[in-house]
């Protein structure tokens, strides 16, 4: 089976005509906007929503701006266009670095930042990014907007806190320090498949080279990108020496537990995992130490 | 990475169109979007076609309910097994081979499906949406079997029964003994073993199967179109199925997406289109998805060897025993021990080993059944070069060294195998120091070394290739297969003195329109530019047996020079009449004119093959006495019992011990394929194979789970490899003609398959040696690489 | 399911087709408007064998359905060649021999028609990068990259002589 079921087709104009079509037909109506991953589930017959609400049309959910040191995103922006933001490449690097890994090139010519986080495969590069800056995941209704932070966004594989008649519009989250450190690891059979495991990280270092800021989320390893803020605590305000890392990196391992598939072992994902994290942190140390040197030389 | 392409000095005659590197004939049409591939095809009225699956691996089927999908809006009708029984008769394969059962399936299966995707019901409709909405409204009741999932497991007593008329799932046993093996191991120095699995994989064209049937009541006549390697056995096999005489079937081929071995068989979904279309006096047309193309078309390779070698302490290979073992899935499209049978034929490779025994076994599984895959012989250079390998670590010892001093070189040609096939006018010996000088074999081993300090692995494989091209009448009468290995081909002069052309083969991206053009025009003498190949209508084309294995240089090819030769014989006699001599041996041909040789000097005269043309067609009265009117030759040919070409492949790899994951270095082919018609599609052919290999050996592969489900229907999960995978490949050629062919054409595009397989897998091994573990089973991914790793600690822990 | 009319621009023409709404832009491009050259691979947006462009950029045409490309400007394959002359990319392709079969050539050389102007000077690796987007079975890809980059050259030394626009 490769062609969809039959739905009724809604293109709507406006968010408002959104939500009126999201309240008539609740679970029976799934909103598409790049498709790329919604598509192959329908033509596949694994999705086969009775009604599909077009929002491609509808304005002011496509832009990139800073807004009092956070960078704000509309749900309907392109996977490419985050790729080429020169606000993101200065502001955000790692979000125009990661988002290169997302399937192929004509995949982000259509792909959107919503489409990526609504379909919430844990492993998928967008949810790892949203999880690694807890982006805020700005949510409407006809009722109400929310937000939520993307660490409560994501519930389990394929599963979002979005509610039948909701739809994400916005998301934000703060610019980088412009003296923090960055890495995105993934580890792929091919390039650009869904990565089997991956790992993001942000460091900041302070004057003594100790670290003062850290960010690190895993992909691929549990049924949601797996952030591991709480468990970094103890880590922060240490110099970042070889058992330091070794420390973390263990850490970091037994509190995941990946799955398996075709692709690749539980056991696999576990040892990946324990060389993409240093690798992933001395990366983003290094980064962070040249900007230091910038920034005092 | 640098690419080098170089062409070693040609020992061969001299061409004036063979041998050039011409753009191609077909690319326009390609290019622009505008070729014809099936379901580019307009059909007027045509129903479409979906087919119901077998979600299970082994099931009674207990009913079919038709009823609620029949009444779906659109739908015209909806038939099973039971139907199609009445109207197509059941494909029998049955040669006559010792240790071999035959085999017999209905068109579809009425009463037992046996793998998952297995086609219990076809629904046609008005278009494909309507018919896959239908199809999923076909109420199938089953009763769930056990499932033999594994081919060892298969050959157990209590195993379940895959064919049900069989006493057994070991459909096919051969042993064959030559020489005195059993006394020369008693004697050995040493006992190498060494074992090679190889996994489930499949074709992927990138366009799948299909065909559209239309059936003309009035005249009774079916044409049939679809994309066919094998256009007139199809014909052949259709008919018959049919019951229809071969007066009453056309099979035209259009423009193929790729093929590479998928598609010879005439399907089950071919065959039931066929004969609903008969049925509703319909059009009927069917194009499998990608799902059905990955779970149901055709599956191969998945083979087990092992090796034992008796060898001296110097590394001399005294006796060869192989066991082989294939998994062949769950009905036979094919001999059963067609393909595995090759393996074993061609296992002693290019060393000098006269004492050798093998064992065959061919089991039936819950599988999609197996069927030639580009080198379904291809498992066997890895064999032979692993086992080479197997030796060298053994006994400490170079591999190049243990294969230097085992492997034919030219005083020893034409040389008789221990399976009696003959090598002639092949070089191993030469390519393979060829290989290692243009390599810089000593330089690697120094950086190897260097690299290894720095924890670093880097692993060099070598693997020599033998490949069988093009395969004669007689091997199939040896071997027992139905068939033969001839081929057919006219050639047509027209009264303008242009040239059309066609031969039994039908290309699926080889190029013959161009490749054939370029044949025809050196033996008739004219540019290839006033030649059109005609393929893949078997009203228009003669009976030939199609494109297999390598067969389309030496067969396709090599029969339309020869009619092409035998046109300008005509033309040479027309023109000498026409010139006032007596004798054509002092003219030839060039480009369409006419030279008479004066003394030592070729002179142009006035008179062209233009001139010939309309005299032959239009003015019969002045040809020389008693000549026919007309240039139209006829001509049907059979090579030898089988052509070989060679090659070496070096390939260099870095596997990163932590992650499991390879990297390619540079990776080196040394060709012979004898003359070649057209270098730069013979460089493709080149390139193809090996990727195609590689994407093997590294990525794909067909996972089934324990209870017969396949989990690889999708491009997501069955990993073909993209353009980040495939390494460059620098080429060098041989060109070694072989005297008994037409034009000393050899064939070739299996071979870098069969090279890539090996060498990878023993470059891999290379670059592991340090860790005390080697690979044994494909592909090597790195979640394999890491297990062996991870073991070996475990062990030393 | 009823059908709907839908209004496509494709090459710069207007065409008026009547289909379902859940009809791929695919299937519609061959059956409704009659263009066959792009082709259908997978239909799961991998093997990018079905790539047009939507408004200049390369997309994969069995994940777009028809009925939502109103209004936008589509280019497939037969647009390509004008007047019957190949684009410096064709006649890169014919000359390097990038194509066998030929049936992943149009969604390749679409892709690359659109790339190029974006970056029209990429290193191999990007060259690989994007072009891992297009499954090809035939060519082993590396006739596919050397054609790409004999366009490049060929665009660089023609001053844009040869480029369709």
């Amino acid at each position: 089976m490769m062609k969809p079921a039959s739905f009724t087709y809604k293109r709507a104009e406006s968010l408002e005509e959104v939500f009126e079509l999201l309240e008539e037909h609740m679970d029976e109506a799934k909103i598409i906007a790049g498709g790329q991953s919604l598509v192959p589930m329908m033509n596949m017959r694994l999705a086969r929503p009775a009604y599909l609400i077009d929002i491609n049309n509808v304005k002011g959910l496509d832009y990139i701006r800073e807004e009092n040191g956070r960078i704000h995103i509309g749900a309907l922006t392109r996977q490419c266009d985050l790729e080429q933001s020169p606000l993101l490449k200065e502001k955000c690097p790692i979000i125009p670095h990661g988002v290169t890994k997302i399937g192929h090139y004509s995949i982000r010519q259509r792909g959107t930042l919503g489409g990526s986080l609504v379909h919430a495969d844990p492993s998928a590069e967008l949810p790892v990014l949203a999880s690694l800056f807890n982006a805020n995941i700005h949510i409407a209704s006809s009722e109400e907007q929310r937000t939520v932070p993307a660490t409560e966004f994501f519930i389990t594989i394929y599963t979002t806190d979005l509610m039948p008649t909701e739809i994400v519009t916005a998301v934000d989250f703060p610019v980088m320090d412009p003296h923090e450190g960055w890495s995105y690891q993934d580890f792929t059979r091919r390039v650009g498949d869904f990565a089997i495991v991956s790992v993001a990280v942000t460091v900041k270092l302070d004057q003594e080279e100790k670290v003062e800021n850290m960010r690190m989320v895993i992909g691929g390893a549990e049924t949601i990108p797996f952030n591991l803020q709480e468990m970094l605590q103890s880590y922060i305000g240490k110099k970042a020496d070889d058992e330091w890392l070794t420390s973390l990196a263990e850490e970091a391992v037994s509190m995941l537990e990946p799955g398996s598939d075709i692709h690749a072992s539980e056991e696999d994902r576990r040892e990946l995992l324990h060389v993409l994290i240093p690798k992933a942190v001395k990366e983003a140390i290094q980064r962070a130490e040249q900007k230091g040197d910038r920034v005092h030389g | 990475m640098t690419e080098q392409t170089r062409e070693m000095k040609k020992k061969g005659e001299d061409f004036s169109v063979i041998g050039k590197r011409i753009p191609r004939k077909e690319d326009y049409r390609l290019l622009t979007g505008t070729a014809k591939f099936l379901d580019d095809m307009e059909i007027p009225k045509a129903l479409h076609a979906c087919f119901v699956r077998s979600p299970h691996a082994h099931a009674r089927i207990l009913s079919i309910n038709t009823e609620k999908a029949l009444s779906f809006p659109g739908v015209v009708t909806v038939v099973t097994g039971k139907e199609l029984a009445e109207w197509t008769t059941s494909a029998v394969m049955a040669p006559p081979i010792e240790g071999l059962y035959p085999m017999e399936m209905t068109t579809l299966p009425i009463d037992k499906v046996r793998f998952d995707g297995d086609p219990v019901a076809c629904v046609v409709a008005v278009d494909r949406y309507i018919a896959e909405d239908a199809a999923e409204l076909v109420e199938v009741e089953y009763e769930v079997l056990p499932a033999v999932t594994n081919m060892f497991d298969g050959m157990k007593e209590e195993a379940a029964r895959v064919d049900d008329q069989l006493p057994t799932n070991l459909v096919s046993h051969q042993i064959y003994e030559y020489g005195n093996t059993k006394e020369i191991f008693a004697q050995a120095d040493h006992i190498v073993e060494a074992t090679f699995s190889q996994h489930r994989q499949t074709h992927v064209p990138m366009e799948t199967r299909g065909c559209a049937a239309v059936w003309d009541e009035g005249r009774q006549h079916l044409t049939f179109y679809v994309g066919t390697q094998v256009p007139h056995p199809l014909r052949t096999s259709l008919a018959g199925r049919l019951g229809l005489k071969e007066t009453q079937v056309n099979v035209i081929s259009p423009d193929i997406g790729g093929a590479f071995g998928q598609k010879i068989a005439l399907y089950r979904e071919e065959l039931t289109i066929a004969a609903l279309a008969r049925h509703l006096k319909r059009p009927v047309r069917w194009r499998e998805d990608r799902m059905e193309n990955l779970l149901a078309a055709s599956h191969a390779r998945q083979d087990y060897v092992k090796t034992r070698a008796a060898v001296t302490k110097d590394g001399r290979v005294l006796a060869l025993e192989a066991e082989i073992i294939s998994d062949f899935g769950a009905y036979s499209f094919f001999p059963a021990n067609y393909m595995a049978r090759v393996i074993a034929m061609l296992l002693p490779g290019p060393y000098k080993i006269q004492d050798y025994a093998y064992d065959v076994k061919v089991v039936l599984t819950n599988k999609c059944p197996a069927g030639p895959f580009r080198a379904p012989m291809a498992v066997t250079s890895w064999v032979t070069e692993g086992t080479m390998d197997a030796i060298a670590r053994e006994l400490n010892l170079d591999p190049v060294h243990v294969r230097q001093i085992n492997m034919l070189r030219e005083e020893d040609l034409p040389y008789l195998t221990a399976t009696n096939e003959l090598y002639e006018d092949i070089t191993p010996y030469e390519t393979l120091e060829k290989g290692i000088a243009e390599f810089g074999y000593g330089e690697f081993r120094k950086r190897q070394e260097a690299a290894r300090k720095e924890g670093r692995y880097l692993g060099l494989g070598i693997c020599v290739v033998v490949e069988s091209t093009t395969y004669g009448s007689e091997f199939y009468k040896k071997a027992g297969i139905p068939g033969t290995g001839h081929e057919a081909a006219w050639v047509r002069v027209e009264p303008t003195g242009v040239v059309n052309a066609s031969a039994g083969i039908m290309g699926s991206g080889q190029g013959y329109e161009t490749t054939v053009a370029q044949a025809v025009a050196e033996g008739l003498g004219v540019n290839p530019e006033d030649v059109s190949i005609h393929l893949g209508d078997t009203l228009l084309a003669p009976y030939g047996m199609g494109s297999r294995g390598a067969r389309g240089a030496v067969a396709g090819a090599g029969t339309a020079y020869l009619a092409a030769r035998e046109a300008q014989k005509k033309v040479l006699q027309i023109a000498a009449k026409l010139l006032g001599l007596d004798d054509p041996q002092l003219l030839k041909m060039e480009g369409g004119n006419i030279f008479r040789r004066i003394e030592n000097e070729w002179v142009q005269t006035d008179l062209t093959l233009v001139d010939i043309a309309k005299t032959a067609y239009l003015n019969p009265m002045e040809l020389p006495e008693g000549m026919e009117p007309g240039i139209e030759i006829h001509k049907t040919y059979d090579p030898p019992p089988m052509t070989y070409s060679n090659a070496v492949h070096l390939c260099e790899v870095e596997v990163d011990i932590e992650t499991g994951k390879t990297e390619f270095g540079r990776y080196l082919i040394v060709e012979d394929a004898g003359n070649v018609i057209n270098p730069q599609v013979v460089e493709g052919q080149v390139h193809g194979a090996t990727i195609l290999g590689i994407g093997g050996v590294m990525l794909e592969e067909v996972v089934y789970d324990e209870n017969g489900q396949n989990l690889t229907g999708s491009l997501m999960d069955y990993l073909l490899p993209t353009a980040c995978e495939a390494p460059t490949l620098e080429l060098v050629h041989f060109n070694t003609p072989n005297r008994k062919t037409p034009a000393g054409l050899k064939g070739m595009s299996e071979g870098g398959v069969m090279g890539a397989i090996g060498a990878v897998c023993n470059a891999v091994n290379d670059a592991l040696s340090p860790f005390g573990v080697k690979v044994e089973k494909q592909p090597l991914s790195p979640g394999y690489i890491r297990s062996l790793i991870r073991n070996k600690e475990a062990k030393n822990r | 399911m009823d059908k709907v009319g839908v209004q496509l621009k494709v090459n710069g023409e207007t065409y008026h087709v009547f289909v379902e709404p859940r009809k791929l832009l695919s299937d519609v491009l061959r059956e409704d408007v009659g263009l066959t050259g792009t082709h259908v691979g997978c239909e799961h947006g991998v093997c990018g064998a079905c790539t047009v462009l939507v408004n200049g950029k390369p997309m994969r045409s069995c994940l777009l359905f028809a009925v939502q490309m109103e209004g936008e400007e589509i280019t497939t394959i037969e647009a390509i060649a004008q007047d019957g002359k190949y684009s410096a990319l064709q006649k890169a392709f014919h000359e390097e021999h990038g194509l066998q079969c030929g049936y992943c050539t149009p969604g390749i050389i679409l892709t690359f028609e659109s790339y190029l102007k974006s970056n029209p000077a990429p290193t191999e690796e990007e060259i690989r990068d994007v072009l891992s987007g297009n499954l090809c079975r035939c060519t082993g890809y590396q006739n596919i990259v050397k054609a790409i980059q004999k366009a490049i050259n060929a665009k660089g030394d023609l001053n844009g002589e040869e480029d369709r626009q």
